[in-house]
């Protein structure tokens, strides 16, 4: 507590004003007041603008609140909130003021922990990718965008606030919108799965759970959404659909090979006993001919059941660069024209072996190479890469420099009875896609139409 | 050498086959559809060879050729197997004493000579 004389000068102080202060009276009484609290403060600024405040005060006897910083006399700072009430005397004329001041250090240090706290947790919710969270006004607008909206939609802030939010839900008409704000509605919440759209057109699946935004006063002012990015969900679904429709696809196709087999043997032996019969030039012709095609269907129910067999494989440990070796030489036995086709190996020689069936792995191999060699008619560049990955695992790599791989065609490519070649019956890659899934590896490819493909095999070291 | 040979498949094409690839080679011939009718036919004649397909509706291939080896301790017995045949099963063949395999996938002439040799084996062990 200070009280001032009619020319600002301090005419008295209470105990607590030395104590924090840590003056004596006689650096105090009779001295200016700003000359007083700015004495280890040398915030000239701040000075200026409590003169301001002062003669403003004093001008229309008015009370003022003010906050200045003290420094007490261990050195720390004090934040003190200041009332500043001018002494009227009779003549209304203002002989002095009164300046009341109420230590806030606390509160001010406990708001701004809060504000770290608040900092910290804005900084968290910017690096949770996985949910956004973003509000619409009733209009449909979006007044937030907030949590991971930024970072999972691509939009930024500025961009997308007081936009419709139709820009981000992909509904092909507003009944879609209109149906979950409904039933928020009537309901407080709602949850659905759909895709949202990003900045530049991508669609990501997200489950999207929305609910009321209420004022204070209770009233609807507005819908939360928050959406959870379900991609990599939804590519595990997609991979464990993908393996069913292949088991059944196996089962059906082992079923009808089944059947075929026994009147194709009848027939195969009938043809092969008909050949010592005398006949004309023109049935033997025939019956060559009906043999070529029987032999074709042999070997499709012979690929097929092999396809669909449960082979156990026989696991041994391997060296995945030998057993790539050992295979090059049997792709120029495949009828394929090798003359313009160069092959490059980069192998990683600090590489582990792979617990593995020999046969079954070179069988993936030497399909996956000879689909590089007929996808570059004209020649071209096969490159095998073997690579040890963190000691975990060997990544063996095969790219074309071919024709590659339309997106339309990528995804059914391990579809058995799937092909991108005339002449093919679709069952290589289905055969590998199982044979690598039964070393509990994984197969993946790229490919780009034009460009080539690369067929990414991973096997986990023993 | 001329076998009195049983061929046993529940398809008549097959067994009709195989009866004709066997007397053409001059052995003699009987079929049966079922592991019921083999048994049952085994009891009343006597036979060099049984050629036994695996997958039989009824007793299986595989209960037939156990009770063959119960009854008839030195009567060879060929299986039959083809495409996509359980491998379990083949294998299990071998351990109640089956002769050996011809496969509906060999070439006929293959056939004929794989057979030839079981039943040769089979006989030079007794």
């Amino acid at each position: 507590m200070l009280c001032l004389d009619n020319k600002e000068n301090i005419i008295f102080c209470n105990k607590k004003f030395k104590e924090i202060t840590g003056l004596k009276d006689s650096q105090i009484i009779g001295k200016n007041w700003l000359n007083v609290l700015f004495l280890n403060n040398d915030n000239n600024i701040q000075r200026d603008l409590l003169k301001a405040v002062m003669d403003d005060s004093m001008k229309y006897s008015r009370s003022k609140d003010f906050e200045v910083a003290l420094l007490d006399n261990n050195g720390n700072e004090k934040f003190i909130l200041w009332n500043l009430t001018p002494i009227q005397a009779e003549n209304n004329q203002t002989n002095g003021n009164i300046l009341a001041g109420h230590d806030i250090t606390e509160a001010k240090e406990r708001g701004s922990s809060l504000k770290n706290i608040d900092e910290t947790l804005k900084n968290v919710f910017s690096k949770i990718k996985e949910y956004a969270l973003y509000l619409i006004n009733l209009d449909g607008n979006i007044t937030y965008f907030g949590m991971g909206s930024e970072a999972m939609l691509g939009w930024d802030k500025q961009d997308i606030l007081f936009k419709h939010v139709s820009i981000l839900h992909n509904f092909k008409s507003s009944d879609g919108l209109h149906f979950i704000l409904e039933n928020i509605r009537n309901y407080g919440k709602y949850e659905t799965e759909l895709d949202l759209v990003t900045k530049n057109r991508e669609m990501i699946p997200v489950i999207l759970s929305a609910h009321q935004f209420l004022d204070l006063n209770g009233k609807l002012s507005g819908y939360i959404f928050i959406a959870k990015d379900i991609t990599e969900r939804r590519k595990l679904e997609f991979q464990v659909i993908q393996g069913e429709k292949l088991a059944a696809l196996g089962q059906l196709s082992a079923g009808i090979a089944h059947e075929i087999n026994n009147p194709l043997f009848v027939i195969a032996a009938k043809l092969e006993l008909l050949k010592t019969e005398k006949l004309s030039a023109k049935v033997k012709n025939d019956l060559e001919l009906i043999n070529l095609q029987t032999e074709r269907i042999r070997k499709l129910v012979d690929r097929i059941l092999k396809f669909s067999r449960k082979k156990i494989p026989i696991f041994e440990p391997i060296q995945i660069n030998d057993a790539i070796e050992l295979v090059l030489p049997l792709l120029y036995y495949n009828n394929l024209s090798m003359v313009k086709i160069e092959i490059k190996k980069n192998f990683d020689v600090n590489m582990a072996r792979v617990n593995g069936d020999l046969h079954q792995l070179q069988e993936v191999f030497l399909n996956l190479l000879i689909n590089a060699c007929q996808s570059m008619p004209n020649g071209g560049v096969v490159e095998i890469t073997t690579t040890n990955i963190k000691n975990l695992y060997a990544q063996i790599q095969i790219k074309d420099t071919g024709s590659g791989i339309s997106p339309g065609q990528l995804k059914n490519i391990f579809m058995p009875f799937f092909s991108t070649k005339s002449e093919g019956t679709g069952l290589g890659l289905s055969i590998c896609h199982n044979i690598i899934k039964n070393h509990n590896g994984t197969i993946e490819l790229n490919s780009e139409v034009n460009h080539g493909t690369v067929f990414t095999i991973k096997l986990p070291f023993i | 050498m001329i076998y009195k040979i049983l061929i046993v498949d529940d398809e008549e094409a097959v067994r009709e086959l195989f009866s004709e690839l066997l007397e053409k080679e001059g052995h003699k011939t009987s079929v049966c559809a079922t592991g019921e009718e083999t048994l049952e036919m085994l009891k009343k004649e006597n036979f060099d060879v049984v050629l036994l397909d695996i997958k039989l509706p009824g007793i299986s291939g595989l209960e037939v050729l156990k009770n063959i080896r119960d009854a008839y301790k030195n009567l060879p017995v060929v299986m039959i197997t083809g495409f996509g045949y359980d491998e379990d099963l083949i294998a299990k063949t071998k351990q109640f004493g089956c002769s050996g395999y011809i496969g509906k996938n060999m070439p006929i002439s293959q056939i004929i000579t794989t057979f030839k040799q079981f039943v040769k084996i089979a006989k030079e062990k007794v």
